[in-house]
């Protein structure tokens, strides 16, 4: 309790402590899986070892990466949909109040219905191939979007617009060149934001997908690991799956955020 | 850190604080006499506009089934309702509704229990801080859907399944904001009441909880959302009941009227479970009414 109150100024690490602060706790727990596995006895058991191996395998064949790639590919044109759809509506309702007021309890109303609650009918409409996926990605995607835009586009300074408008500057161009630029911290956000819950949405999508299609069908990564659970129990493959879905999310967490130091300096 | 995840925050934000913009007033506008204004003043009413949305909403939405005319790709409002109905009164909806709420709060529970304790020690703590941190932020990227199929290894079909997943996707929510709820507590207040000599456990329970609130609150809403997100996919691929269970067994039957029906319940639901977690907060942190956590 007291170190909070004296640690006014953190005492600076050295690199080899910080180091050590950084990999500790994981390595050690890494250990502890490794000797479990060990002991367990069983060649089933997933071992760090054999994660590694089986990754190496997995790349070699090049499933893994096909797999992936697939995935991102269903991520990256289920977000186009959402951002042209969400982004317009977005600024439509955060600068008319009526349009706003009267799509509002609709959103609303959708947000709480999980995007994995739309799979069932994704199908029955598009049967079980990317479509099915894609409309879930789009779906997931669109909520942050339209949200973050809305409020970013509301929260525009208003003598800004007036300014413009005074000045005789059109409708439109002040649409593109005062509340779009103004609105666009809030947009990059959204959009970083879709992207996570996306990325989540395609692997619910494809192991759900796969799980009711009887394995396969749909293809992506989270089929390979529905395949890996049904058919071959493997568990270190569904351990690399896991790996992969966790990176490749943080991949694209990180990109995000150097976008919006790119594009908005002004911003840190 | 708490930022990344505020979405729902400042959702709070549009709805509740900030008005939107007006619009210029138009010579319309002033000139309108008598029964234009009682429109108008009705247009601008919320609960006008949300009854007009939803009347819509559903005349679309028939004229759509209408004209689609198929009833397993798109039944009608009607059936839907009969649907309904008929679920409502054989008590299937409650049922499922039961379990999957009942999965929800034990999840939730679990979740606070385990990351509200240490995320105050994180945040009391620089340097257990230093050394969770990385693992923490090691496993959060790899989402609660992606550990399905090792969970139902693991677990098999049933319901610590669906439990084991709510519980990892609101754990990181819930710990992050404590977290950052801890840490954003005014150092003055900790210190004015050290000098006054107050021992460390009246510190924890009436300087740091209450300050650490409002965020803790904010963690648990979003761990809230996850969950109830969550649970739909964990019961869809590996339960033998519940509400997402349901949606999937009447899609297979190709009863559609009754798959919208259990997804018209899962936002019914979702929807009052977050009015709750809004009353609650408000109950428990009625300071911050009106702020950007509220």
């Amino acid at each position: 309790m007291s170190s909070i109150v004296t640690s006014i100024a953190p005492p600076r690490l050295s690199r080899r402590a910080w180091l050590i602060q950084m990999t500790l706790v994981p390595l050690v727990l890494i250990g502890i899986w490794e000797v479990w596995a060990v002991l367990a006895n069983d060649p089933r058991a997933p071992a760090p070892t054999r994660v590694i191996e089986s990754f190496i395998d997995l790349v070699a064949h090049g499933g893994l990466i096909l797999a992936t790639l697939q995935s991102l590919g269903r991520v990256v044109s289920g977000f186009a949909i959402a951002l042209v759809v969400g982004v317009f509506l977005g600024i439509l309702m955060g600068s008319v109040r009526w349009v706003r007021n009267l799509l509002d309890p609709i959103v609303e109303s959708f947000r709480p219905i999980a995007p994995m609650a739309i799979l069932p009918i994704a199908i029955l409409w598009f049967g079980t191939g990317t479509p099915a996926a894609l409309s879930i990605v789009a779906y997931a995607a669109f909520f942050p979007l339209l949200l973050n835009t809305v409020h970013g586009v509301s929260q525009v300074d208003r003598k800004l617009v007036l300014a413009a408008s005074t000045m005789g500057v059109s409708r439109w161009r002040i649409l593109t060149n005062v509340v779009l630029p103004a609105s666009l911290p809030s947009v990059l956000l959204g959009s970083r934001l879709a992207m996570g819950v996306a990325w989540t949405a395609i692997i619910a999508a494809e192991l759900g997908v796969g799980a009711k299609s009887g394995g396969g069908g749909s293809g992506g990564i989270g089929a390979m690991m529905f395949v890996f659970y049904a058919y071959n129990i493997d568990l270190n493959a569904i351990v690399v799956c896991m790996i992969v879905v966790g990176v490749v999310a943080l991949l694209i967490d990180r990109l995000f955020r150097f976008a919006e130091r790119r594009l908005m300096p002004w911003r840190s | 850190m708490a930022i990344d995840v505020t979405t729902s925050a400042q959702r709070e934000v549009m709805t509740a604080g900030i008005a939107p913009p007006e619009r210029p007033a138009t010579l319309a506008a002033v000139a309108a006499p008598g029964k234009a204004n009682l429109f108008r003043s009705l247009v601008a009413t919320r609960t006008f506009m949300a009854l007009c949305s939803f009347a819509l909403f559903v005349c679309l939405w028939h004229l759509v089934a209408t004209w689609v005319g198929n009833r397993v790709l798109l039944p009608s409002p009607v059936q839907v309702a009969g649907a309904l109905y008929q679920l409502g009164v054989e008590g299937e909806i409650f049922e499922h509704a039961l379990v999957s709420t009942t999965r929800l709060a034990i999840s939730l529970a679990v979740a606070v229990a385990l990351a509200i304790p240490l995320g105050f020690a994180m945040g009391l703590s620089d340097r257990l801080n230093a050394y969770l941190d990385p693992f923490i932020e090691l496993l959060r990227p790899i989402s609660g859907i992606a550990w399905i199929p090792l969970a139902l290894f693991i677990f098999g079909v049933g319901d610590a399944l669906p439990v084991f997943i709510m519980v990892y996707v609101a754990f990181f929510p819930l710990l992050l904001n404590t977290v950052a709820g801890v840490r954003s507590v005014d150092r003055k207040l900790l210190n004015a009441a050290r000098t006054m000599g107050v021992k460390p456990a009246p510190m924890l329970m009436h300087v740091l909880v209450p300050a650490a609130l409002p965020m803790v609150m904010v963690g648990f809403r979003l761990a809230f959302a996850g969950a109830w997100s969550a649970i739909i996919a964990a019961e869809l691929i590996g339960s033998p009941n519940g509400l997402g269970f349901a949606i999937e067994w009447y899609r297979e039957l190709l009863m559609s009227p009754k798959v919208y029906a259990f997804i018209l319940v899962i936002g019914v639901v979702g929807y009052l479970c977050d009015l709750l977690l809004r009353a609650l907060q408000r109950v428990l942190t009625p300071w911050i009414e009106g702020t950007e956590l509220a």
